[in-house]
This record gives structure tokens, sequence and C-alpha cells, in this order.
């Protein structure tokens, strides 16, 4: 069943590609507090160069993965269920029935923020599920007609 | 009973026998500490506040007091608790009766309530006299439980006015007999950590005697060799017998109302009530050497607390039983089994398809084996047996691999992960939502791995079926999407 089959919004990969930058700058760090343990305390220096090594290439592999991610990740919601997928070399496909969901929170950090997106997480009794990143008003949306639709379905089981 | 009480002095000695059991290594580290007065002192003082001290202000503090509303517990030393639990919160009372207790009419009660965000969801009475859980019991039963936990059961003014009276009479019953429970005790698979912590033990005995005793005996190597290691596989195994026998002694299941009440055990009789309207899934198991054997074991995932502590985290309600007369048995305690064996092969891994478990098992232990085949390459037979293992449990994984829809919203799911078959029984309504994932080269050879998601405990219980064969994948996948 194919009801709307969503991409997240395309700003989602200016966030990711921050995201990147940010672990590339977290790397940083820590490569530098390796190479001060280097200097001082004659750690050995191979530790410095695999660290750097990982801290060039970590960012890169994560950045050049942002297109690939983007295009196959994807949701959709119809009348009885919430489905997800993502990847195509691991592919994962995911069903999560209305009258199954216990509540949707929605959280953002600061760069979400700043972008006016917010992801979404979608909680079963005993799973979890998040949508990395949607519209805010979109969002809100969603997590109504989700609620409104479990409400709903809670009652005609009853 | 207006006054707070305090539980029986008795259970002051439970108290201090938990905390001997959470701090006993205290007591390691202070012999270590023997040569340093201050800190031999020191821990001196600790050791006995842990286990003396602090149980016997814990206890005091102690109290209850059952009101026909609800059953109130305060405790808490520097913090007080005062906990209210209303009857209709109750999900499950169990009691726990030490041999030393049964004379005293005394027993150890756990209360456990729906709130499942909290970390501690129940209330335990250390020793209180036996008529307090019947008592409990009889106030449950008037207290019809609210439309917010059970949305399908409609409210009956007449049963709350009619129940308490007494408890109702047992539509099953089910207690195992001796000679079934020794099959279930001897194929206890409890021996292999009781193995592995002997031989670990083996290897702290200092080089110095071994090379002696094998210098004294070097004609007799072989001989040595092999008894003590049976010697060893035999301690273990007694060990895990007596265990699992003395657990499951007199083992004895009763449905009453909508309520399963187990109990079991010699030295500790361990009874359990829990409701029926919380079982989320009918689990099946048997390991290998039951399936020799031929008797199974039925355990019911409950959406809450209660079994956490049993054995394997589930409520077991029937330890073994005959396979031949599994579903007879079971069936009328658990309405949702099916009264005979369904057909299994509309889920199965068949053909070359098994290969990928077994190659799969084979990756496991590679990187162990080459480890130590490198260190210590001396020990080859042992890790020829190792992959031998690990082949034939992916054998025995696709072997046992199957599910389908026994009935248009019940689907069965069998696996056969670490030598032991499961069949998972599950309704729709319970699967809380399920997962299909594929490989780029599993998409070229039409295979699928389904993941089905059980509410169980506080926790998930996924339920893993691997390379399955993209449609018959799908089609659960559809089943689920069209039916709930």
């Amino acid at each position: 069943m194919s009801a709307e089959n969503h991409h997240l919004p395309p700003r989602i990969k200016l966030i990711w590609g921050l995201s990147a930058l940010g672990s590339f700058i977290a790397l940083l760090i820590i490569t530098g507090l390796i190479w001060l343990t280097y200097r001082y305390w004659n750690w050995p220096f191979w530790l410095v160069t695999t660290f750097a090594a990982f801290t060039i290439l970590e960012p890169i592999i994560e950045a050049a993965l942002i297109p690939y991610r983007y295009r196959f990740t994807r949701y959709q919601i119809s009348a009885a269920a919430v489905e997800m997928q993502s990847g195509f070399i691991f592919k994962k496909r995911v069903a999560i029935p209305i009258a199954r969901v216990q509540n949707v929170t929605l959280n953002a950090g600061p760069l979400l923020q700043w972008q006016k997106l917010t992801k979404v997480s979608i909680a079963t009794a005993s799973t979890n599920h998040g949508i990395e990143g949607l519209e805010l008003a979109e969002a809100e949306a969603l997590r109504d007609q989700i609620m409104r639709l479990a409400r709903e379905a809670r009652h005609d089981q009853a | 009973m207006t006054k707070p009480k305090r539980t029986h002095p008795l259970g002051l000695l439970l108290h201090m026998a938990t905390a001997i059991k959470d701090y006993w290594y205290l007591f390691l580290l202070l012999l270590t500490l023997y040569r340093q007065p201050l800190w031999f002192a020191l821990g001196w003082t600790l050791l006995i506040f842990a286990i003396l001290i602090w149980p016997i202000v814990r206890w005091a503090t102690l109290s209850y007091r059952i009101t026909p509303e609800a059953v109130e517990i305060n405790s808490g030393v520097l913090v007080r608790h005062h906990e209210h639990i209303p009857y209709s919160r109750i999900q499950t009372v169990q009691r726990k009766q030490w041999f030393f207790l049964a004379p005293f009419k005394l027993e150890e009660l756990v209360i456990e309530t729906a709130s499942h965000d909290d970390n501690k969801p129940e209330a335990g009475l250390a020793a209180v006299p036996t008529s307090l859980a019947s008592e409990i019991d009889r106030y449950r039963q008037a207290t019809p439980t609210p439309a917010a936990v059970t949305p399908t059961e409609p409210l009956d003014p007449d049963s709350a006015a009619s129940a308490p009276s007494a408890t109702t009479a047992a539509t099953a019953h089910y207690r195992i007999d001796n000679r079934t429970l020794l099959k279930f005790a001897i194929t206890s698979t409890g021996f292999i950590p009781l193995l592995l912590v002997l031989l670990a033990m083996y290897n702290k005995i200092p080089r110095k005697w071994t090379d002696a005793f094998i210098n004294d005996a070097s004609h007799l190597a072989i001989v040595v060799l092999v008894g003590g290691a049976l010697l060893v596989i035999l301690v273990a195994w007694v060990a895990a017998f007596m265990w699992t026998y003395f657990r499951y002694f007199h083992f004895d299941v009763a449905l009453r109302d909508d309520q399963l009440q187990t109990a079991k055990g010699l030295v500790q009789r361990n009874t359990i009530t829990a409701p029926l309207k919380r079982i989320q899934a009918v689990r099946v198991k048997q390991n290998v050497f039951r399936q020799w054997l031929h008797i199974q074991t039925v355990q019911v995932l409950l959406a809450s607390k209660a079994a956490a502590k049993d054995d394997s985290d589930d409520l077991v309600i029937l330890p073994a039983v005959p396979q031949a007369q599994l579903y007879d048995v079971a069936a009328p305690f658990v309405d949702l089994l099916p009264d005979h064996a369904p057909d299994l092969s509309s889920l199965s891994v068949t053909d070359r398809r098994k290969w990928y478990l077994v190659r799969n098992a084979l990756l496991v232990v590679l990187a162990p084996v080459v480890i130590v085949g490198y260190f210590l390459p001396h020990w080859w037979w042992a890790l020829a047996i190792l992959v031998a293992i690990a082949y034939f449990q992916g054998l025995f994984a696709a072997r046992q691999t199957g599910g389908g829809l026994v009935t248009p919203t019940l689907l069965a799911l069998q696996t056969g992960h670490v030598w032991t078959k499961e069949t998972y029984y599950v309704p729709v309504e319970t699967i809380q939502s399920v997962r299909l994932q594929q490989s780029v080269w599993m998409k070229k050879k039409q295979l699928m791995h389904l993941t089905v998601n059980v509410r169980h405990g506080n926790k998930n219980q996924a339920i893993e079926l691997r390379y399955l064969r993209a449609e018959q994948a799908q089609r659960v996948y559809d089943w689920y999407l069209h039916t709930v």
C-alpha cells in the first residue's frame, strides 16, 4: 500500500552536513588532546596518526553519504499505519499501526530549531521509532493526526 | 485494621540475607586489607553497617496497612516513602515462602503495580502472615478494574457485589508429575555457565601443583585429563539438576477467573498470580536435550515485570509437558494457543538459504578462533569443537525457523537460537511493530529478514526470522498492516 511516500525536507541535508562538521571539530579536539599526551607524557605517536586519519576520514564519509541517506529515507502515513523506510544497501522498512502508538514526541536541538525543523519519535508500548527531521508545522500536524487516529482506533477496539 | 503494622521480626533475617548477597564482595575486599589497621577497621565498620545496622533500621521503619481501598506501605529512613496502592492498580502478586517461614505461617509478598515509568514498580514486604495475601486477593476481587485498564471488559456492578465471598474454583489445573520433573531437571542447561565457572577456577590453580601432578602421573596423563574433565562436567551437571529440581518442585498451575496462578519450589515456595489480560504472547521452548526427551516448556510473555526475576525472564506456566500432550494440556490455560500443533511451513529457511545461517554462525566464532589459535596453537582440538558447534548451530537454526498464520489473527513464529527451539504465538493485537530488512545482496537473491516486536516486561522482545524468502516476509508484513 503506497499512500503518500514522503521524503524528509531537503534542508535536513544542511543539518547533516553541519553535524558532520561538528563531528570533525570534536574529533579534532580529541586528536589535539592525544597529541598533547604524546608531547608531554610520551604516549606512542601512532595513536596520534590513527586518530588524525580517523578525524579526516570519518567526516568525509559522513558527508559523502548524505545524498544517499536523503534519497533512501522515506516515510508514509495512511489511516492505519505509519511506515518508515531507510537505507539502500541495508534497506529497512518498519510498520507501526496507528492503534499501537502510545505517544508522539517532537524534539529539536539548536541546529534543527534554527532551521525550523524537528525530530519526531513515535513510541509504542515497547519500541521507539524516529523520523530524523520534519518541518515544524508538518510535524505538529502529523502528531495531531496520529494521536487523533490513535484515539479513534482505540475507540474502535472497545 | 487501622494502625500500620510492622512486618514479622523474621523478615529482618531476610533483609540481612539480601544485604549479605549484595555486599559479600566487601568481605573479600576486607580480607585483602588486613595489613592496614586503619582501613581494616573502617572496612569492618562499613560491613557491619551494611549487613546489620542498615537492615535493622530498614525493617524498623517499614510498616504496612490494609484498607478496603488500598494497600499502604510506609518505608524509608532519611526519606520517608508513603506508598498507596489501590487494588485496581495491582498487576501481579508474588508470594515467596522460605521453608523456615512455613511453620510460622509467614511469607514474603511482592506487589507489582501497573506504573511502568517507575524504576521500581513493586513493593515488597519481607515477612507477613500468609492470611494477608488472601485478604488482598479478596479485596482485589471486590474492586472492579477501571475501564482505563481494560477497555474491552464491560463494568459489571453485580460482580463487584458477589465476588468477595471466596476464591472461585479453578477452571483449569495442572500439577507436574515427578517423572516429567526429573526429565526436566536432568536436561537443564544451567550446567553450562557453571561449567565455565569451574573451568575458570581450574585456570586459577597454581601451575606448580598441576605440573608436579602431571610429572608424578605422566603415564596416566590422558586418563587423568579425561577423568578430570568428566568429573567437572558431572559436578556442574548435578548442581544444575538439584537447582532446577528444587526450584520447580511440585510445580502447580491453576486458572481462576481471569488470573493465572503458578506455585513452585521446595526450599522456597514461590507463588505468582498474574492476570490473563496482560499476556502478550505465549512461548513454547525446548532446548536440544529436551528435544531428545520430547518435553517442552510453556511460558507467557507478560506486559509487566512480575516474572523478571524468574529464570529467563518469563512466567513459566508449564515447565515440562510431554510433547504429544502439549496442546491438550496448555490450551485450557491460555485461550490463544491452538489445540493442535500448527503448520509452520509457510515461513521457513530451506534449500541453500540454510548455508547463510551456517556462514553467519561460523563468522561469529571466527574472531575468537583465530585469536586463540594464534596464541595457543596446542588448543586446536577445543577450537575444532567450537567450529563444529557453530556449524551445527547454523543448521539447527535453519531447521527450526518456521512460522505462519494459525488463525487470521494469530501468528506463530519459530526460531532456533542457541540450541533452543522457541515457538511464539502472538496475537495481532499485541504486535507493536513489524520490520523488514534487506541488503542489496539479499535483494538479488530475493531474501528478507523479518522482525516482529512484542512487549515483554517493560522491554521489547524482538522475534527475528532471518533469511526468509522476500515474498514470505512481505506477506506477513502486509497481513499485519491490513489486519490491525
